[in-house]
């Protein structure tokens, strides 16, 4: 029972300085608008993470976790463009080293990549281009043939003119219809589309998104596109095998292109975690750059609210020396500032969550034409609000904790007798 | 006369020494003084005479430097200030000569302040206030604030908020100091009537005419009563 009473005077004291925050509603809101900033940036910060987070492991289905690829150029944000440049290309001939010495890898296949103008009638559009093998089916990541078929191994001896396309050709070429056994030309040259990748939307990874993708036999890739482009050698493994298998064809594509001991390695073998390192890395320093600002906007908001409070202790001082000469304790008091301060906090709080909910709202309905249909990504859920309630009671409390106790511990008679 | 009566205030020896630095002033000087249920006192003395103090040590907002002060048997002198609290809420009604009414809350709100820190529930304690400003007359003005009450009436609200936990004295600091004289003497026929209905009142005042309608009267001088009949 006594216990029950005491809360319910604890509570008491927090509608009492509820009341207070209504009585000076500008003043308020006006405060507590630095952390409605704090906590929106915060959010948004988060949210533009977890997203890059998520947008760049859809990218890096398109690598897979069970390939080793092996190339002119290390796979890393930082490359040192001069020391790569002038490195042999990529021979189709390591492949059968590869296949005949190495334990880990399975299965090979070249790819061969290049960008190229494609035309259907009237319309035109720039897509990535990828010669492989036939096996190159089996090693397909991050999608599958949706609609259609693979090539043959007897179309890729012939150099049949045949391709399998990504998922914005329909679109973009045939307004939705379905494009298997249309022709469109590529660098000129008429193809004919025998199969159709599921669509899957943006990616982050330079060259990551298999929906402008054009899959064809590298054979027929050799003879007739012969412009600019880079080769590559895809490797299948399994995903535990990743860091052994790298090592074991570094070592037999030295051999192959017989560099002496002591030489550096004049070719790259990649897998897409070491990318996914690279990335981890950008991602904290994007995350630390949002989060020290956020920080700051926090620490102001919270001297911004004691700044206030102490403006509220000193013009409520009669209030206050009122108070406990009507029987109010010291932590009655404590209490009524404490929840005045943490209530302007969750104001400042709950205005940046409504202002987040606005955001995402107006995102989902501009979709950006640019990115295939795709809205930015921000996710809004109960969790965040959650934690940013916790946030705005931590800092309400921690702004309030000075100035409640300086009116806690005021004498009654100097604070009646304060004009 | 006071003799048969219940003892409620007992003050013994009592000092009270502030340290100001250099100087030291004592303010009240080996006071010692009884009050009875049903007493109806003004206490009396120019400006720095102490009689704030005594007020104060009284009303428990100030605790002595030396000296007993035994409240009721309790040992006020003693506590700390959760207790003092306590007692304040429970047992004294503050009587102001500013009437130190919240602004923001109306009449019925101001009345109920003091219950707020007591454990009523909030029935009982709309109740309460509502009886008490039955008893200063001012049932037709609950919802008035501050603002929309004249002096007499705001004065009568501050008395209603003394008088709504029941308290064992009422004590009251010139109430009559900020009302015309017209408002003044129906607060102070209202405090006779308080007494008749069996209240003890100790009221500070320094005007002449305000004491005479006490039945005991106290004067201080240099921290020492110098009257007391």
């Amino acid at each position: 029972m006594g216990k029950l009473l005491e809360m319910n005077n604890f509570f008491k004291n927090i509608i009492i300085g509820l009341f207070s925050v209504r009585s000076n509603l500008t003043r308020v809101i006006l405060t507590a608008s630095g952390l409605t900033i704090g906590i929106f940036t915060v959010s948004i910060v988060s949210a533009a993470v977890s997203s890059i987070d998520k947008e760049f492991a859809k990218s890096m289905d398109y690598y897979g976790n069970d390939k080793v690829y092996v190339g002119t150029w290390p796979w890393s944000f930082d490359f040192d463009w001069w020391k790569y440049r002038n490195r042999p290309k990529i021979e189709e001939s390591s492949l059968e080293y590869i296949t005949q010495y190495s334990e880990y890898i399975t299965d090979v296949s070249i790819k061969k990549n290049t960008w190229t103008r494609a035309t259907y009638g009237n319309k035109a559009s720039w897509l990535q281009l990828n010669g492989v093998y036939p096996s190159y089916q089996d090693m397909l990541s991050g999608t599958k043939i949706e609609n259609g078929r693979f090539f043959s191994q007897n179309e890729w001896d012939l150099q049949r003119r045949v391709i399998i396309v990504g998922g914005t050709v329909r679109e973009g070429f045939f307004q939705g219809k379905d494009p298997i056994g249309k022709k469109i030309r590529l660098n000129n040259v008429t193809f004919e589309i025998i199969g159709e990748l599921k669509k899957q939307g943006i990616g982050m990874v330079p060259g990551g998104t298999l929906d402008n993708l054009v899959i064809l036999p590298s054979t027929t890739f050799e003879r007739i596109l012969t412009r600019w482009g880079y080769d590559e050698l895809v490797l299948q493994t399994n995903p535990q095998d990743i860091p052994l298998a790298k090592e074991e064809v570094g070592m037999i594509m030295r051999v192959a292109r017989k560099i002496p001991p002591g030489d550096d390695d004049n070719f790259a073998v990649n897998s897409a975690d070491a990318y996914m390192e690279q990335f981890n890395t950008m991602k904290s320093a994007i995350a630390g750059m949002g989060f020290l600002v956020t920080g700051i906007s926090l620490v102001v908001s919270a001297i911004g609210i004691m700044n206030v409070m102490f403006v509220s202790v000193r013009e409520r001082t009669r209030e206050i020396g009122l108070r406990k000469a009507m029987g109010a304790t010291n932590f009655n008091i404590l209490t009524q500032f404490l929840s005045e301060a943490v209530a302007i906090a969750i104001i400042g709080g709950s205005v940046g969550i409504a202002l987040i909910r606005l955001t995402v709202f107006g995102l989902a309905s501009f979709p950006i034409p640019n990115f295939n249909g795709a809205t930015l990504p921000i996710s809004f859920d109960l969790l965040l609000v959650f934690y940013t309630f916790t946030v705005c009671v931590f800092i309400g409390i921690l702004a309030g904790l000075i100035p409640a106790r300086t009116a806690a511990n005021l004498n009654p008679i100097d604070a009646l007798r304060d004009e | 006369m006071a003799k048969s009566k219940k003892e409620i205030i007992s003050i013994k020896s009592v000092s009270k020494i502030y340290n100001l630095g250099e100087t030291v002033v004592k303010a009240l000087d080996n006071v010692s003084l009884s009050i009875y249920d049903n007493d109806y006192i003004s206490i009396m003395g120019p400006s720095g005479s102490g009689k704030s103090t005594l007020m104060n040590i009284i009303g428990c907002l100030d605790v002595p430097t030396k000296g007993k002060y035994k409240f009721k048997n309790e040992l006020i002198s003693e506590m700390d200030d959760n207790q003092l609290a306590n007692i304040r809420n429970e047992k004294i009604g503050f009587v102001f000569q500013t009437f130190n009414l919240l602004p923001k809350l109306n009449a019925m709100q101001n009345v109920e302040v003091p219950l707020i820190y007591s454990s009523l529930g909030r029935k009982e304690r709309l109740e309460r206030a509502e009886e008490a400003l039955h008893i200063v007359g001012l049932q037709d003005r609950m919802t008035h604030k501050p603002n929309e009450l004249s002096g007499g009436q705001r004065q009568r609200v501050a008395i209603a908020r003394a008088l709504v936990n029941k308290p064992s004295i009422i004590l009251a600091d010139e109430p009559t100091g900020n009302l015309d004289s017209k408002s003044g003497n129906e607060i102070l026929k209202f405090f006779s009537k308080l007494h008749k209905d069996g209240n003890t009142i100790i009221m500070v005042t320094h005007e002449e005419s305000v004491a005479k309608l006490s039945k005991r009267r106290i004067d201080i001088f240099d921290g020492k009563i110098v009257r007391d009949e």
